[in-house]
């Protein structure tokens, strides 16, 4: 048994019946859609079509919300429909982002995920799903593709398909006969136009009145140079994002005209600033323990109680709030402990919970021995004889905590600037850098040993030029290689966050804190971790938010 | 913050000014037994059972529950689904209410709760074959509307004020049948049953007979009136039926597979067509869904059809491609050359005429010279030119016309019929090219509507009344189609009647018809509408107007019966207040649907029985022995008995069908909510009839008892058609004598439309405003309590060409002013590829509005408005204070409604344009300015000058021809022409004392 979906766009007329008899089964509440149609223009008058594309979740057969739902509230039915069970979701929102097709929504009234779950509860007893029977023009086929004689199956044999983004590797089993490419590519079209055409567009930010149009570079300008026979010759445009949209007529973009979206459904960014500001938090947490422990192991420093106990305690605090941030950011947040006790070992949001509570556990122990020691409690030997094994065996989690997200978002497939394989490195780097930035911060309230301080800034510095690097010489220097990301990262130099990214990330958080690194004054160094701070969640903003904003549906 | 503000300005005006406490707000709290439906757990699991597997021509098989086991159904919630909650329904069926197909549903009503879970498709009904369209499906938002009316209700204060008490039926019964009794023994047209909706077939005309007025007023005018005229002069039917599925050229001049007449049904069989191998050709200046569907999208100037038509035509005639036989058979060629000979109908001074009028026995090949030569002129060239189309579009619609072989399935309704003066002729050019292809009643062809409609004859039918009520049908438009109800305020304005009890129902005058603000003059002025009472399940602009405001079910809370012409065939479909029948099979009888309904919510079937016995208690007006029971002597018949009755005796097979399930006829049609009468229903004109004692006159009609019952054609009597020479009338005598004898209107020819080129002036600012698109999820006026339907659809931006953006220097969402001869309104605009170049293009359903915060139409579909009245200087207009907002209610989707825009009310602006014959509302508007918006205009602002729409009334009334001066025989109206209700035949005698002379 292996269900799919059929839709057939030689017979869709577009007429949302669909979308209601979907919303009345499964008492789908208002902003937020099952299934919907999509319905995009092109042509010129004369010659113009409006397509339609009744769009949902795809029950891919390697379904990316599955692998990276954190307790199993989403899942693969042995029949091939992928399910969710609204009991059992924490509302953590990873498979918003794996999903690369819009198709899962939060709940308003459950705050748990869901999405078209091909009616399962209706297949069970025989019945076809609520869209299929409501189709005025059986557009819409359901069955087993595992059985030849299934109606899908035999019209599968005979008409070529196409589906959603193939490339995603998701292998999805809703196939479409007669798609056209202008409603398959979610960036054929700007996500937010000024107006579809019978209904409202939903500004992406809440600030956002006048709908702000997506910007391409214009055309260049004809360049100097010239070929061999003289023939002026074109600059090359930067790679991945043509000039002035897909087509050109005459002087003027044409493309609005052309191609534009006449009605879709509108989804809502799922992560906001909680998520960077985890990303900073964990990034302190882990950075002071890996320098506290490097350091120390490598002898770069001698034990110094006040200031190692000082600098434990601010990293426990930031694995608190780092943990608080994760708690706050679920819908669900009293289900939180589900994480633990009934963990979907795959995804690497359960992973990276298990090396938090690792690494708190560890880190927390160590302290609390040196504090005991410190205080008298217990003797310092104790202490001592704990902290070799305590410090080096903490590393590694204190790496993993730092770095473990990289695969997480690596599992967001939906979002493929996320998908960098420089990640756990960069992470690496960021945590170190933010770390050092903050230990600098206490430097300038906190007297601290000389050999700490100087170690401090020198691993500041050198993760301060590194992770400048990473950025602008890695993630952001080497094109995408996908539109998706190339696009997210258009945002991010050129776009909506330029200003994160130039002014506060690369500017104030990294050139400045140099400079003010080579000051050499304890307040300047203090500074120089401030903005470095300000600068990483700037940073971490953008390359949260911009990936969101660019279209799966 | 705004929104706190207002909310807090509400709080309070409410306790600064003590009188509002007394407001009714509808669907609040003061009804606790109304609210969120909730259902119950049953200890049931379902069983996997075979499935009702309905095998559709087009190959779709699908599944449902088994009929047998429709009354006691256990399913899985799927809401909490995986969890395993069974939920035991009894399945209901009935009819959908959102349009007039009348598809079939299934209420899901739980067993235990009696509340409804969802409405599904009823996969035994023959039209809709278990699908619907998205308005079905939303039949449940309209049950569960937490802002609808539950008691009937009573205007306190001035008309308009929007002060209410509750009240209870009996006193609505008998405070209306009180004036209506008072009316009706001062005259006989007082009362006025005003209907937008019908929703079914013939009881509330029965009644209305039974009262022995003429009092039934349709909204007709501004919808079909165009369509209905043209196909009448050619056949005496008012509307086509084609037979889409089995057709093999389809031609539409509408958007059948967005909206169109039958939507579902029609939509199914158009792609059934389709798939197996029909071309579709539409005519649309806007990118429908349909002509984004078709082989051939012409895209032609409103009011150019039948210039396209006549080319099409043209070329079947000089190629001698048409059916000559059929034609010969069928068409009244010889009563033409007759026309021709005798003058009649005039062919200039070609030879041809005097060898017809030499000629002793003129034959066909005469009649096809004759066509060579009328239609020559209309060339594909100049069809071309007057469309502004590519001519060889027109030529390959031509070629898959020329290739139908008998079977053109074409259909036109509104669209061009509607929209332009002289539409009629477009239904006409139209049904020719089915005369002329033979495609009339064959299978793929086009039959008429009463061919596959079936009515059946209830236990009583009242004699018909003698009266004429001159607001209704005027002198000037003796051949209207029907009711000149669009003008009932202007005519009212200029003192031609008044009315006594005027009865609203599934109707919203005020918005739906051009010119609204001469509708709310009238609507307020008490001397001339004395007591209004509007029957309607939820409020609307109108009703905010009425004296009672009396709520009536929706789809699934009445009774009512339907068939329509969906395919070639005729079926009957049962609408049923599905909680009545629940409860009646759970073993609890109900005596009126209002105790099964939410709140006291009615239906209109019991009311106006209840209504006219109470009119005539002691049965002296002669009105009270019409609804009396035909199985208790003496006793007000019940809606049971009523409908027992007809299944029993009227409709031929189903008292068999249901004795084959051992059960009653009634029973039969609780159970299964539809019959199919007959099937494979074509041609039944050719139905030879029995000739034997009857008379045959010169134009070889055959008479019985002086009535004309069929035709005899080649030496056979048939039934024909119901024209007055029983054939199709290419040639119309009916036309010719009632003072329209030019060639342009005897016989299919063009009419040059008030929106022609010539007369819009691009430089000038000036464009087309073409009004009346639908979209297929919105329902007229009445989408605005099903929120699905409006999170899908809730604005109707100004469709314009990119040329006229740029022209405008606008871009999509920008604000433009666009100006109508009588006014003005404010809208953004959406700029597409898809609408002609010189139109702009608005959906008519949207810019609903209401006058107070808390009551009125829907807040999450309409705006809140300010109305601004000089009724003396006659300036009116609307400024909008906020448009839709989310509110708290106990439906937490209200607070989360989204939108914002909910649209403009175009109407208003819209001058009135009867067309002089059919007196359709020409619906296209002459767009005397279209610009960027003034720095001070707001969306939704409307602005209208009565004095000049008054104007612009007269200017379109001149160009009538009265009765009084062009009857050929001292009646108003040729007798033979449809009436809903038609009246004595001595009612028909012209007035003493015409108005205006």
């Amino acid at each position: 048994m292996n269900y799919g979906f059929l839709i057939n766009n030689e017979t869709c007329i577009g007429c949302h019946a669909c979308s209601t008899a979907c919303k009345s089964e499964n008492e789908v509440p208002l902003g937020v859609q099952r299934t919907w149609v999509k319905s995009v223009e092109t042509g010129l008058y004369p010659n113009v079509r409006r397509h339609f594309q009744v769009t949902r979740c795809n029950h891919c057969a390697n379904p990316p919300c599955v692998r990276i739902c954190p307790v199993t509230a989403m899942y693969q039915r042995d029949d091939g429909i992928v399910e969710f069970d609204p009991e059992v979701c924490i509302g953590c929102k990873a498979c918003l982002q794996a999903c690369p097709y819009d198709a899962i929504y939060i709940d308003p009234d459950t705050g748990t995920a869901a999405k078209c779950h091909y009616c399962a509860h209706r297949t069970d007893l025989g019945l076809e799903p609520a869209c299929v029977v409501v189709c005025p023009e059986h557009a819409i086929i359901a069955g087993d593709l595992d059985d030849p004689n299934t109606e899908i199956s035999r019209m599968l044999a005979e008409h070529q398909v196409t589906v959603r983004k193939p490339e995603q590797g998701t292998a999805p089993k809703l196939f479409y006969i007669n798609a056209d490419a202008a409603t398959l590519h979610p960036t054929a079209v700007p996500r937010t136009p000024a107006t579809f055409a019978w209904a409202d567009v939903l500004p992406l930010h809440e600030a956002d009145e006048d709908h702000p149009a997506d910007t391409f570079p214009a055309a260049p300008p004809p360049a100097p140079r010239k070929s061999s026979s003289g023939a002026p010759l074109r600059a090359p445009q930067p790679q991945g994002m043509p000039a002035g949209g897909p087509i050109h007529i005459g002087t003027g973009r044409m493309a609005e005209q052309m191609v534009q979206v006449a009605y879709n459904a509108q989804h809502k960014i799922p992560w906001h600033w909680p998520v960077p500001a985890y990303l900073v938090a964990k990034g302190i947490g882990a950075g002071l323990f890996m320098l506290l422990s490097l350091g120390w192991g490598l002898h770069l420093f001698a034990f110094d109680a006040p200031a190692f106990i000082a600098s434990g305690l601010l990293s426990l605090i930031c694995m608190a709030v780092t943990t608080a941030l994760l708690v706050f950011d679920l819908e669900r947040p009293e289900r939180f402990l589900r994480i633990l006790t009934r963990p979907q070992w795959g995804s690497w949001l359960t992973r990276g919970a298990f090396i938090l509570i690792a690494f708190s556990t560890l880190a927390g122990l160590w302290w609390m021995l040196e504090v005991g020691a410190y205080a008298a409690l217990w003797p310092e030997a104790l202490a001592e004889a704990a902290r070799p094994f305590l410090l080096w065996a903490g590393l590694p989690l204190a790496a993993g905590t730092a770095a473990y997200t990289a695969f997480l978002f690596g599992q967001a497939e939906g979002r493929d600037l996320w998908q960098s394989t420089l990640l756990p490195f960069h992470l690496l780097v960021q945590a170190v850098m933010a770390g050092t930035a903050l230990l600098l911060l206490v430097a300038t309230v906190l007297t601290l040993p000389d050999a700490l301080l100087h170690t401090t800034r020198i691993a500041f510095a050198a993760a301060l030029i590194l992770d400048l690097l990473l950025t602008v010489g890695g993630e952001f220097g080497m094109p995408h290689a996908s539109e998706a990301a190339a696009q997210a990262a258009h945002l991010i130099r050129h776009g909506r966050y330029k200003d994160y990214f130039w002014l506060w990330s690369v500017a104030t958080g990294h050139v400045i804190p140099l400079a003010l690194l080579a000051v050499g004054h304890p307040l300047a160094g203090g500074l120089a971790g401030l903005l470095c701070l300000a600068g990483l969640y700037c940073y971490e903003y953008a390359f949260v938010m911009a990936p969101q904003e660019i279209p799966n549906s | 913050m705004p929104r706190t503000n207002t909310r807090l300005a509400g709080v309070l005006a409410a306790m600064l000014h003590r009188e509002r406490d007394d407001r009714i707000y509808p669907g609040r709290a003061d009804d606790d037994t109304f609210g969120l439906p909730t259902f119950a757990e049953t200890d049931l699991t379902p069983k996997k059972v075979t499935m009702t597997t309905v095998t559709h021509p087009d190959g779709r098989m699908s599944q449902y529950p088994p009929a047998e086991q429709w009354g006691d159904w256990v399913e899985w919630d799927g809401r909490l689904w995986p969890k395993k909650v069974a939920r035991r329904y009894t399945l209901v069926p009935t009819v959908c209410f959102n349009c007039e197909s009348a598809c079939g549903l299934l209420a899901y009503v739980d067993r235990e709760t009696l509340e409804i879970k969802k409405f599904e498709g009823n996969p035994v009904h023959p039209g809709s074959r278990g699908r619907n369209c998205a308005k079905g499906p939303a039949t449940l938002n309209q049950v569960y509307d937490p802002e609808r009316i539950l008691h009937p209700l009573k205007r306190v204060g001035a008309r308009g004020e929007g002060r209410w008490k509750r009240i209870t039926w009996d006193e609505a019964l008998d405070e209306i049948a009180a004036r209506m009794r008072e009316s009706r023994l001062q005259r006989r047209d007082g009362i006025m049953y005003h209907v937008g909706r019908p929703g079914e077939d013939g009881f509330t005309n029965r009644c209305i007979q039974a009262w022995g007025v003429d009092g039934h007023n349709s909204h007709t005018n501004i919808c079909s009136a165009g369509a209905r005229a043209g196909y009448a002069f050619w056949s005496a039917g008012d509307r086509p039926s084609p037979d889409y599925a089995n057709a093999r050229t389809i031609l539409l001049i509408s958007s059948h597979l967005e909206t169109g007449h039958y939507f579902n049904p029609h939509a199914q069989r158009i792609i059934e067509a389709k798939q197996k191998g029909a071309k579709l050709i539409t005519f649309d200046p806007r990118l429908s869904n349909t002509a984004s569907k078709s082989d051939v999208w012409l895209p032609t100037w409103p009011g150019s059809e039948a210039y396209v038509l006549l080319a099409i035509a043209n070329d079947l005639i000089q190629n001698d491609r048409y059916d000559k036989d059929f034609v010969r058979r069928w068409v009244n060629w010889e009563q033409t050359l007759e026309a021709i000979a005798n003058g009649q109908l005039s062919m200039d001074k070609d030879p041809l005429v005097a060898e017809i009028a030499l000629s002793a026995a003129p034959s066909f090949e005469l009649f096809d010279r004759v066509l060579k030569h009328l239609y020559a002129e209309f060339t594909f060239e100049r069809a071309a030119r007057e469309a502004q189309v590519p001519e060889a579009r027109i030529r390959e619609a031509a070629a898959y016309v020329a290739d139908c072989q008998g079977r053109l399935a074409a259909h036109t309704w509104r669209s061009a019929s509607i929209g332009n003066l002289g539409g009629w002729q477009v239904a006409r050019c139209l049904f020719f090219l089915n005369v002329l292809t033979g495609s009339v009643g064959t299978r793929g062809g086009t039959s008429l509507n009463a061919w596959n409609k079936f009515v059946p004859r209830p236990f009583d039918v009242p004699p018909a009344f003698d009266a004429w009520n001159e607001l209704h049908l005027p002198h000037e438009w003796p051949l209207a189609f029907y009711e000149m109800s669009f003008l009932l305020p202007h005519f009212l304005e200029e003192g031609r009647g008044t009315i006594d009890v005027y009865f609203t129902r599934v109707y919203n005058p005020l918005w739906i018809n051009p010119d609204g603000f001469v509708w709310l003059k009238a609507l307020k002025d008490e001397d001339k509408i004395r007591c209004h009472v509007a029957l309607t399940p939820t409020w609307n602009e109108s009703a905010w107007f009425a004296d009672y405001v009396l709520p009536m079910g929706h789809a699934g809370e009445r009774h009512d019966l339907m068939s329509q012409e969906t395919h070639a065939g005729q079926w009957i479909a049962f609408r049923q207040p599905v909680r009545r029948v629940a409860l009646e099979r759970l073993g609890r009888p109900v005596r009126f649907t209002y105790e099964a309904n939410p709140g006291a919510v009615w239906e209109e079937n019991e009311f106006w029985i209840e209504l006219s016995a109470r009119m005539d208690p002691d049965g002296d007006l002669g009105i009270r022995r019409h609804f009396e029971s035909p199985y208790r002597r003496g006793e007000i018949i019940t809606v049971d008995e009523y409908y027992r009755w007809i299944f029993e005796n009227s409709v031929p097979g189903l008292p068999e069908a249901a004795a084959r399930e051992g059960l009653t006829p009634l029973a039969y049609m609780r159970n299964y909510a539809c019959f199919e009468v007959t099937r494979e229903n074509y041609t039944p004109f050719e139905q030879p009839i029995d000739a034997q004692d009857a008379e045959i006159d010169a134009q070889g009609r055959v008479l019985r008892n002086g009535t004309v019952a069929g035709v005899v054609v080649d030496g056979t009597p048939k039934a024909g058609f119901g024209t007055p020479s029983r054939k199709l009338e290419f040639f119309s005598p009916t036309l010719a004598r009632w003072g329209w004898p030019e060639r342009e209107h005897v016989i299919p020819w063009v009419l040059r439309s008030h929106v022609h080129p010539d007369h819009i002036d691009r430089d000038r600012g000036e464009m087309l405003l073409l009004p009346t698109f639908r979209l297929p999820t919105l329902i007229h006026t009445r989408s605005a309590n099903a929120k699905w339907l409006y999170e899908l659809s809730h604005k109707n931006p100004v469709w314009m060409h990119p040329s006229d953006a740029r022209r405008l220097g606008v871009v999509p969402g920008d604000l433009i002013r666009v100006e109508t001869e009588i006014g003005y309104f404010v809208d953004t605009v959406w700029v597409t590829e898809g609408i002609k170049p010189g139109i702009i293009a608005m959906s008519h359903h949207l810019g609903r509005w209401r006058l107070q915060e808390q009551a009125g139409v829907s807040r999450g579909a309409s705006n809140l408005v300010t109305l601004a009245e000089d009724a003396d200087a006659g300036r009116y207009g609307l400024a909008v204070q906020h448009s839709a907002r989310a509110w708290t209610s106990f439906d937490p989707d209200t607070s989360r409604i989204w939108w914002d825009d909910v649209g403009v009310h175009q109407n208003l602006t819209h001058g009135v344009h009867p067309d002089p014959v059919s007196g359709a509302h020409c619906w296209l508007q002459k767009a005397v300015n279209v610009r960027k918006a003034d720095p001070g205009d707001r969306h939704g602002d409307v602005h209208v000058d009565t004095n000049k729409s008054m104007a612009i009334y007269r200017a379109w009334a001149a160009l009538t021809r009265s009765a009084v001066d062009h009857s050929p025989d001292g009646t108003r109206r040729p007798y033979w022409l449809k009436r809903p209700l038609k009246p004595v035949k001595n009612a028909y005698a012209l007035p003493e004392k015409p108005f205006g002379r």
